[in-house]
């Protein structure tokens, strides 16, 4: 093999004199070799998304023999004077913006704890909750959130404190999806954010300390002007995943009490397959997508922005 | 001075395991409940010692469709990890090495991983409900598709960039084909790569419910995270079987994040953490 690498600058000289000729077929062969996951990327999700445009102008059921009436942007119309979408609208940007915070925030404390400790080992436990089910973890969740016979209410009655009705209140029942949601990618925030720890040039920080820096110091000027690459991509992927919550609101609340915890992505499934209003639904799913990719070319931006990624 | 070190590295230690104490916690009370007899589950204040019984796993194996479900979730992901893993790494070779498409293409494909999977379900439901793929074995490996794709471009994407491209040339100079070298040269030196990234297509699949949900109805296509869901019903009451099935659905992906644990930093990024 060693003996191949060093010839090969040789060769190459001979090859690049007929590199015109060869240079169609290699593009062709990369071709073929992007074209699959392309054409089903257009097949599954592209295609579908723009006929999603078209049925949202339409009275559409969801049972195929019933007559679709064209409304125009009735639809959107009724979105945008119902106080209903303006719930969900802002219970989902509040959800969003506590998880987010606080999962960046418990992250980095943790990260920057757990990197100078001597546990360090311990780390790997905290994949556990960011590999098990959604679903699963809304089970269990909703299991220890019960009024009488859960173990958190368990917990703060031994503390002396009022149980709490974590699922029978509006307020109190989107704060419980929160802690769940923080419970669940908490540590993801935190394993990213340690191994952007763990990559980091040590000769700054060395010289820091040697110049006599405080720990605080260190942290503002050196550690995180270097870790905003890593952290941005935290964000990226907190904030989208978390834009879109179904799962645990599906298996814990069901978006109740009231309409408490109608997020975004809970209200749409809940009018197209509940309500039998497939093309209300989509009109909903086309301002969704809208609001999607604003978050995303934003977060994206700032990624890029920090470093190259790729 | 050094006392006062060890202090702090106590304090720092004392925070880790409260944290570490919070989080595994929940996991820890699935697997425990499923373990209990009816009358410990809801013993008030909870026993924390208990005779262990596997009553609740032996129902739900011998007694319920949980096995079924089972079987339908292996073969879901099974079969869209293996169309993901070939589909996927094609493109990420091509997109590498042959220069398609490049950034611009790259993060085409990110986008598809950051659009919410409700906006495609309803546009995806009425096309399939046409074409008579609703409730059949094939419409979730197909529909997974979306979500593993992005995945397996980006990360056989970085595992191909830490490659020496001159090893690829010299065996293209020594007169291998194209598809020779790769799978000659690319794919054997990506080995581990490749099954790291399947392994956490397998998870993403295995866990996945919103599109289960709605794409399928019966007993025989429907998978597991959907099953268990039927559960929750206005009075749970068989909570020893219904924590016995969701640690049924949990443990698979708990061992092989722990095998893969190398990898699953990298996998939970697409690549960009190593």
């Amino acid at each position: 093999m060693n003996t191949s690498v060093e010839q090969s600058p040789v060769k190459l000289e001979t090859l690049e004199v007929d590199g015109h000729k060869r240079r169609p077929r290699r593009i062709k062969f990369g071709l073929i070799l992007v074209a699959p996951a392309i054409l089903v990327i257009l097949l599954t999700i592209i295609y579908p998304t723009i006929y999603m445009f078209f049925v949202s102008f339409f009275r559409w059921s969801i049972i195929p023999t019933l007559p679709r009436h064209f409304i125009g942007f009735d639809q959107y119309l009724t979105i945008f004077r119902s106080s209903a979408f303006y719930g969900s609208l802002q219970a989902t940007f509040l959800f969003l913006l506590v998880v987010v915070v606080v999962e960046l925030l418990l992250g980095l404390g943790l990260a920057l704890l757990i990197a100078s400790s001597r546990i360090r080992w311990l780390r790997i436990s905290f994949l556990m909750p960011a590999v098990i089910a959604p679903v699963v973890v809304g089970l269990i969740w909703r299991f220890m959130f019960s009024h009488d016979l859960g173990v958190i209410n368990y917990f703060i009655s031994m503390m002396g404190l009022e149980r709490i009705a974590w699922l029978g209140r509006p307020t109190a029942a989107l704060i419980s999806i929160m802690i769940v949601d923080i419970w669940q990618w908490t540590p993801f925030a935190m394993l990213i954010i340690l191994a952007g720890i763990e990559s980091l040039p040590t000769e700054p920080l060395e010289a820091a300390q040697v110049d006599g820096a405080s720990s605080t110091q260190v942290f503002r000027h050196i550690l995180f002007p270097l870790l905003t690459p890593v952290l941005s991509i935290v964000l990226l992927f907190r904030a989208l995943d978390a834009f879109k919550t179904f799962d645990i609101i599906y298996m814990i609340t069901r978006g109740g009490p009231g309409r408490a915890t109608y997020l975004l992505s809970y209200n749409i499934w809940r009018r197209a397959f509940f309500e039998n209003n497939m093309g209300y639904a989509a009109a909903l799913s086309v301002i969704m997508i809208i609001l999607a990719t604003i978050l995303a070319k934003f977060f994206i931006g700032l990624l890029s922005r920090t470093q190259k990624m790729v | 001075m050094p006392k006062k070190k060890s202090i702090k590295s106590i304090v720092h230690s004392a925070i880790i395991i409260v944290a570490l104490a919070f989080f595994v916690f929940p996991i820890y009370w699935l697997f425990v409940t499923a373990l209990k007899i009816q009358v410990d589950i809801f013993a008030m204040p909870p026993k924390w010692i208990f005779t262990p019984t596997l009553q609740n796993f032996y129902h739900v194996f011998f007694e319920s469709a949980i096995p079924q479900l089972t079987m339908n979730s292996l073969i879901t992901a099974l079969s869209n990890v293996g169309i993901s893993l070939v589909i996927g790494t094609m493109a990420a070779y091509g997109i590498t090495r042959y220069k398609i498409g490049g950034q611009k293409l790259l993060f085409w494909f990110l986008s598809i991983r950051m659009l919410p999977p409700i906006v495609a379900t309803i546009p995806l439901f009425i096309i399939s409900a046409s074409l008579g793929l609703i409730d059949t074995r094939i419409i979730l490996p197909v529909l997974y598709l979306i979500i593993n794709i992005p995945f397996v471009v980006w990360m056989m994407k970085s595992f191909i960039d830490e490659i020496p491209e001159s090893i690829e040339e010299s065996a293209r100079i020594d007169g291998c084909s194209h598809w020779g070298v790769l799978g000659r040269i690319v794919l054997p030196l990506t080995a581990p790569g490749l099954v790291a990234t399947g392994v956490i297509c397998f998870i993403f699949a295995w866990n996945e419910f919103i599109l289960a949900m709605v794409f399928t109805r019966s007993a025989h296509t429907r998978t597991l995270p959907v099953g268990i869901s039927a559960f929750i019903t206005e009075e749970m009451i068989l909570w020893g079987y219904i924590t016995a099935s969701a640690s049924i659905a949990a443990i698979p992906p708990l061992i092989l994040a722990w095998i893969f644990q190398r990898y699953m930093v990298r996998g939970l990024t697409f690549g960009a953490v190593k």
